[in-house]
């Protein structure tokens, strides 16, 4: 915090921030409201209860020009750097209660045993009904409020939210909008981790093994016998004899592919 | 040796084919207790004993079985002389030592009666069928590996696409017992499938190239003679060794082939989601009486909008959601789990009625109801189509199949109901409207069925239809309004062509009898032949006769009918026939009918009428001195045939207008092609009770000339010409589209005859030989120089007897036939051909060239007989201009070699086609068969020399008929001779003796009757005399 008096702080004087040099992370959004989706929108609400008036406003212009320097999740943890008025960009972070493990288990327990949460959620969008399943666990998918949220910024305003703060809010909630996966991964779990473990635990509640092939030893009963056949495999269509010559990549020894032709006419027809 | 052996069969990676046996004779027990380490297996079957039936190398192999603390489990193939002791322990996986025979992979291809297999050795016979067929189709590649230290070149397998999913099959359908032996001791987990099937299919690929190769006779490739790494590696890859000698080359060799190993080892690709509506057996148990609730369709089944994920690169890889999550899709569409459910995610925004499907752990398919089933047909597939996504629609869904209109005839009519030649009336009430889809016509029950149908989706007959009930609604009231009332010929013929005011589309016209005939075009083959037509003197050839009956039957109905046989079918002989049937029976009173001709036809029009049908009235309408106005008319009235020139009529119109004549035949009606020239517009204003149209040329190629023959036939039939050029000229002539074409073909068939001479059942009817008269008229210049060569001589003759009479009369007779050729023959001038702006000076030579363009357009050849050389030079060069083509000519001083030569050549079908010869040089000796086209020229009167110049072409090896023509110009020595000869039997018999000479014995009066010019010798001189045109707007 800083020493000086309250009426010197940039926030008070109204002073312009320094701008990013070659242009930092700017939201799309041009006018009016930044969250598209109900979804982002209900996680910008948390902000907007905070009641921080202009610091809002002053936010969101922030994050339309660019003052954003950078943007990282970690595991549960947004950390980004603002550029403001002084020359050092301040550091930004908003963490969210990270899931355990148990409460992460339950999780992909639930998606796995109802496809449509992680269909809508690949298609690009946020069931509604995802809050009830998280509710039903006990969880929720928006922070509650400050208790579920730590919000933390180096600039010297001492109101929290900051507009630094704010900025970084809304270019969360503007990528919430196209990948709704990152909502989940401040809650500690990534894209990739989360569905192969649905997809593992899919496999499991299907009794299937999981990865790799079945022991021999839990085969003992159909040990002799050939798995049933599956549908007729269609023919493939007919090609040239050498066809699969065209198809690979030239050669670095030149000649090559014209040398075997031969061969691989005889091939599809010995007799001649 | 009492019972079967079980053979059974594994892949040993580095090792290859390991078979091995149990023998049923055999004790069961194992005499060791240990369980840790392998033992041997009690019953199985020693090597040698098994090498017997398939022989290979010694070996062993330690397997994993299921076991009793007894021993090893018998596979169930197994058959016992002792019953094994029943044993009530579960079975646990034990090691096993078995003595084995490494064998051949051919072995698997070959086996034995005499022993049975276990599941391993059928799989792994599978797997290399599977390599041969990869060989087969060339789906192999080269690799350079390293065998003891040596370059060796392998070929492996390429599998990709639909291969792919074989190999996963038939990794999925390795038998555990495949999976047996125990590569390191204590492991119990078995091989790994995957791995196991590409180890085998490896070897067997490259087992399966070399022996297919084999086979080859061009292979192996020779083995280089000096180093030379590429020849190396053929050689290789060709025979049996695969070793390839070590060298400087073989490095880059390796580092080359190495470029092709990521082929056929692909990262998976990407996928989409495809939907696939599926009528589904709902299971219900047919034993159980209770309804069966599931049933939707009435067939036991229900719907099912099922889920699959669809390769993109390769469409054909589909895989059902269940075998997606069954991990089945995972080689072939990377994520195959998580990019279905993201398709699946993205559908549902597209079609919201998806999501309760997917709220389960592995979504399948969505149940739906049968307006549910309508509904995905009719739009949610299209939405999911729009979207992006694969839909497959059920067997016989044809969206094209909608509800329509069929005009019916119900039944056969009965026998009688058909007048002769005509139509009944009872015909006629037969027809009825009726609903259909598609073809099938809907009876009663089935249109209640549809009218109380609830669903919009109805099965009729097996296949699906969706079901307005608007359209149903109006097609009812569409019959109600129709039923009772029977349609006309004209309501029946316009409803086949779609001309009609319906509430739905009308999807077929389905008539029995003469008028499904008519329709299909084949009515004139159906129709009873008339009786022959009273004082009709020509005996008709059958096809003549069903010629004459369809023409009769067209008019009976009113029909406008376009008679096209080709040119010398006898297209005159029919169209008399059909007036001496009116006249003679049904319509004596009838008023004439006016036959509209070029004018070189209206003499054999005269001529035929005369002959044929003497009981006609002619009246030639046409010359300088023809009745006008009321003589006309007077005229007409005691007329039965009006034959007139298409100039004339369109100078008389105002006259001819006058009247409504029985029937207006139009000629070489391809004289009307342009539609809108002022003969066109004249023949159409003409009125008359029926109309017919004659031509000899293919109309169905010149489609303006189609639409104005047809328009005038039937006013209207083919629309406005615009519309016509829209829906037809433009698609047929320019874009070559066949539904157009056949769409036009069926509107115009029933008005439409036209037999060729190649047809089998005219040339069964055909003579061989056809003789015919060719006409034609003198031009003014001949006629003048006729009449000052008639006087000249005629006192020559007066003033002369003895042996200069007789030579001064055949001096006539040869100035006149000179004449009558060409003036510039008897001028000796060397004269132009034609006159200045290329008017004709000889109207034979005009009338040559229609008959030789006729031939020359139907690819036919032609021989050209003259007495006269003179006439011959003068035709040869005249005609090879005016065709373009090469003309042969052959006459006394043509050396043997050259005659022999332009024979070979006339013969030969890329020869000239029309040759000139002299009648005498000509006519004996030669084989000319290439031609079917016989002209004499000028006339010798001389049957016998005339028939062995007809029989160059009429002769063995002749495999077509003949047609013969003579050039006769009424009014001259050529018509007056022949009508002479005719009556007078007596004559015919010195002709045949003496040629000429008698004409010398005749009397100077009687002389001067046959050289006299008649007037019909002369060409209309009013019209310009190079013919007549018709067209009047030039």
């Amino acid at each position: 915090m800083s020493d000086r008096p309250f009426w010197a702080h940039e926030d008070f004087t109204g002073g312009r921030p320094i701008r990013v040099e070659g242009g930092g992370i700017k939201i799309h959004s041009t006018k009016g409201a930044v969250a598209r989706q109900w979804w982002s929108s209900r996680f910008l609400a948390v902000l907007e209860q905070q009641g921080i008036g202009g610091r809002l406003s002053r936010g969101k212009n922030y994050a339309r020009s660019g003052q954003i320097v950078s943007l990282d999740f970690d595991a549960g943890a947004a950390v980004a750097l603002v550029q403001g008025t002084r020359p050092a960009p301040y550091r930004v972070r908003i963490g969210m209660r990270v899931w355990d493990k148990q409460e992460w288990a339950r999780i992909e327990q639930a998606l796995a045993a109802d496809a449509w949460y992680a269909a809508a959620l690949l298609a690009g969008t946020v069931p509604p009904e995802i809050e009830e399943l998280l509710g039903g666990l006990g969880l929720s998918l928006f922070p509650a409020g400050g208790s579920d949220l730590s919000l933390d910024c180096s600039c010297p305003d001492r109101t929290v939210p900051c507009k630094h703060l704010a900025a970084v809010f809304y270019l969360i909630a503007e990528q919430f909008d196209s990948d709704p996966f990152v909502l989940l991964e401040l809650r500690g779990r990534e894209k990739d981790t989360l569905l192969t473990r649905v997809r593992e635990e899919r496999d499991r509640a299907a009794g299937a093994s999981g990865s790799g092939p079945a022991a021999l030893g839990d085969l003992i009963d159909t040990f002799w016998e050939t798995p049933e056949a599956g549908p007729p495999t269609p023919r493939p269509p007919d090609t040239e004899p050498d066809a699969v010559l065209d198809q690979v990549p030239e050669p670095s020894m030149r000649g090559l592919t014209d040398a075997l032709r031969p061969i691989y006419r005889a091939l599809a027809d010995p007799e001649q | 040796m009492g019972g079967v052996l079980v053979v059974h069969a594994l892949h040993s990676p580095g090792r290859g084919v390991l078979l091995w046996a149990e023998d049923g004779d055999r004790s069961a027990r194992s005499s060791r207790t240990s369980v840790r380490t392998a033992r041997p297996h009690p019953f199985a079957v020693p090597s040698d004993e098994l090498a017997a039936v398939h022989p290979g190398r010694n070996a062993s192999a330690t397997v994993l079985l299921p076991s009793y603390p007894s021993g090893p489990q018998d596979s169930p193939g197994l058959v016992r002389a002792t019953a094994r002791a029943r044993t009530r322990s579960t079975p646990s996986l034990t090691p096993w030592t078995v003595p084995a025979v490494l064998v051949d992979s051919s072995e698997l291809t070959d086996p034995s009666p005499d022993v049975r297999y276990g599941a391993g050795f059928l799989h792994l016979a599978e797997l290399r069928r599977f390599a041969e067929e990869l060989a087969a189709r060339g789906r192999v590649l080269p690799v350079l590996t390293t065998q003891a230290g040596r370059p060796t070149a392998r070929w492996r397998p390429v599998v990709q696409g639909l291969d792919a999913v074989a190999r996963a099959d038939l990794v999925r359908r390795l038998p555990p017992v495949a999976r047996s032996e125990q590569r390191r001791p204590g492991d119990v987990s078995g091989a790994d499938p995957g791995e196991l099937v590409d180890a085998a299919l490896l070897r067997f690929t490259d087992a399966a190239v070399r022996e297919r190769l084999g086979r080859s006779p061009t292979m192996p490739v020779p083995p280089p003679a000096r180093p030379d790494t590429t020849a190396s590696l053929l050689h290789a890859l060709s025979g049996p060794d695969p070793r390839i000698p070590a060298g400087d080359g073989v490095g880059p060799l390796r580092s080359a082939l190495a470029e092709w190993d990521g082929v056929g080892r692909e990262e998976p690709g990407a996928g989409t989601a495809l939907f696939r509506l599926a009528e589904v057996s709902t299971l219900h148990d047919p034993a159980d009486p209770g309804p069966d609730l599931e049933d939707q369709t009435g067939d036991g089944t229900r719907w099912e909008l099922q889920f699959a994920l669809q390769s993109t690169e390769d469409p054909s890889l589909q895989f059902d959601a269940g075998d997606v999550w069954d991990g089945m899709a995972e080689d072939l569409v990377a994520g195959a789990q998580d990019v279905l459910l993201a398709e699946l995610g993205r559908a549902a925004e597209a079609l919201p009625g998806l999501v309760p499907a997917l709220r389960r752990a592995r979504p399948e398919y969505l149940e739906l109801d049968i307006d549910g089933a309508h509904r995905f047909l009719t739009r949610d597939a299209g939405a999911l189509l729009a979207a992006g996504f694969g839909v497959a629609l059920p067997r016989g869904w044809d969206g094209t199949r909608a509800l329509g209109l069929r005009l019916s005839s119900s039944a056969t009519p009965a026998p009688g109901a058909v007048t002769r030649g005509g139509l009944g009336r009872d015909e006629l009430a037969q027809f009825r409207w009726t609903l259909a889809v598609g073809d099938d016509e809907l009876g009663e029950e089935e249109i209640s069925a549809l009218v109380a149908a609830k669903a919009p989706l109805v099965r009729l007959r097996g296949r699906w239809v969706a079901v307005d009930a608007d359209a149903l609604a109006k097609g009812l009231d569409f019959l109600r309004r129709s039923a009772g009332r029977a349609p006309t010929v004209h309501d029946v013929l316009a409803a086949a062509r779609g001309d009609v005011d319906a509430p739905l589309p009308v999807t077929g016209v389905q008539a029995r009898g003469r008028l499904g005939e008519l329709l299909a075009g084949t009515v004139d083959r159906e129709l009873e032949p008339l009786p022959d037509p009273p004082g009709f003197t020509a005996t008709l050839r059958p096809y003549q006769e069903r010629g004459l009956a369809w023409l009769a039957f067209l008019s009976s109905l009113g029909l406008g009918a376009c008679l096209a046989d080709d040119m010398g079918l006898g297209k005159t002989v029919q169209l008399l026939a059909l007036e001496a049937h009116d006249r003679g029976g049904a319509d004596p009173a009838a008023a004439p009918t006016l036959i509209v001709c070029p004018m070189s036809m209206v003499g054999t029009w005269q001529r035929e009428a005369e002959r044929f049908a003497p009981a006609l009235r002619v009246h030639a309408h046409h010359g300088a001195s023809r009745p006008r106005g009321d003589a006309l008319h007077s005229r007409l009235g005691e007329a039965d045939l009006v034959v007139t020139t298409y100039a004339t009529a369109t100078r008389d119109a105002e006259d001819l207008r006058q009247w409504r004549f029985h029937r207006l035949v139009l000629d070489e009606a391809q004289m009307i092609k342009n539609s809108a020239a002022a003969a066109s517009r004249t023949m159409r204003s003409f009125d008359a009770a029926h109309r017919i149209a004659l031509t000899g040329t293919p109309m169905e190629n010149r489609l303006a000339e189609l639409w104005s023959v047809m328009d005038f036939l039937n006013p209207g039939i083919l629309g406005v010409p615009e519309v016509f050029r829209q829906k037809f000229s433009v698609p047929i002539e320019r874009h070559g589209d066949a539904g157009s074409a056949r769409t036009l073909r069926r509107i115009t068939r029933p008005y439409l005859l036209r037999r060729v001479k190649t047809d089998p059942e005219v040339i069964d009817d055909l003579p061989a030989k056809i003789e015919m008269v060719a006409d034609h008229r003198l031009t003014r210049e001949q006629a003048s120089l006729y009449r000052t060569v008639v006087d000249d001589m005629m006192e020559k003759i007066e003033g002369s007897d003895g042996i200069e009479r007789r030579g001064n009369v055949l001096a006539a007779m040869s100035k006149l036939k000179q004449i009558c050729n060409h003036p510039a023959q008897l001028l000796h001038d060397g004269s132009p051909i034609h006159r200045a702006g290329g008017r004709h000076r000889s109207g034979k030579v005009e009338r040559l060239e229609e008959i030789l363009e006729g031939v020359l357009a139907a690819g036919d050849k032609a021989l050209l007989f003259t007495q006269y050389t003179e006439f011959a030079g003068m035709l040869r060069p005249h005609l090879s201009a005016r065709f373009d083509t090469e003309v042969l000519y052959l006459h006394g001083g043509t050396p043997k070699k050259r005659r022999d030569e332009m024979v070979a050549r006339f013969q030969a079908p890329d020869g000239p086609s029309v040759f000139v010869l002299s009648l005498k040089a000509g006519g004996t000796g030669l084989t000319l068969t290439a031609a079917n086209h016989v002209i004499h020229l000028d006339r010798w009167w001389n049957p016998a020399v005339e028939d062995q110049a007809t029989d160059r072409a009429f002769r063995i090896g002749q495999k077509r008929s003949v047609q013969v023509r003579k050039f006769v110009c009424p009014g001259t020595v050529e018509e007056r001779i022949d009508t002479l000869i005719a009556s007078k039997r007596s004559l015919s018999d010195m002709v045949v003796t003496d040629g000429e000479d008698w004409l010398t014995s005749l009397s100077t009066a009687e002389l001067r009757e046959v050289f006299a010019l008649g007037s019909d010798a002369v060409a209309d001189p009013e019209n310009d005399d190079t013919g007549d045109e018709g067209d009047g707007d030039e």
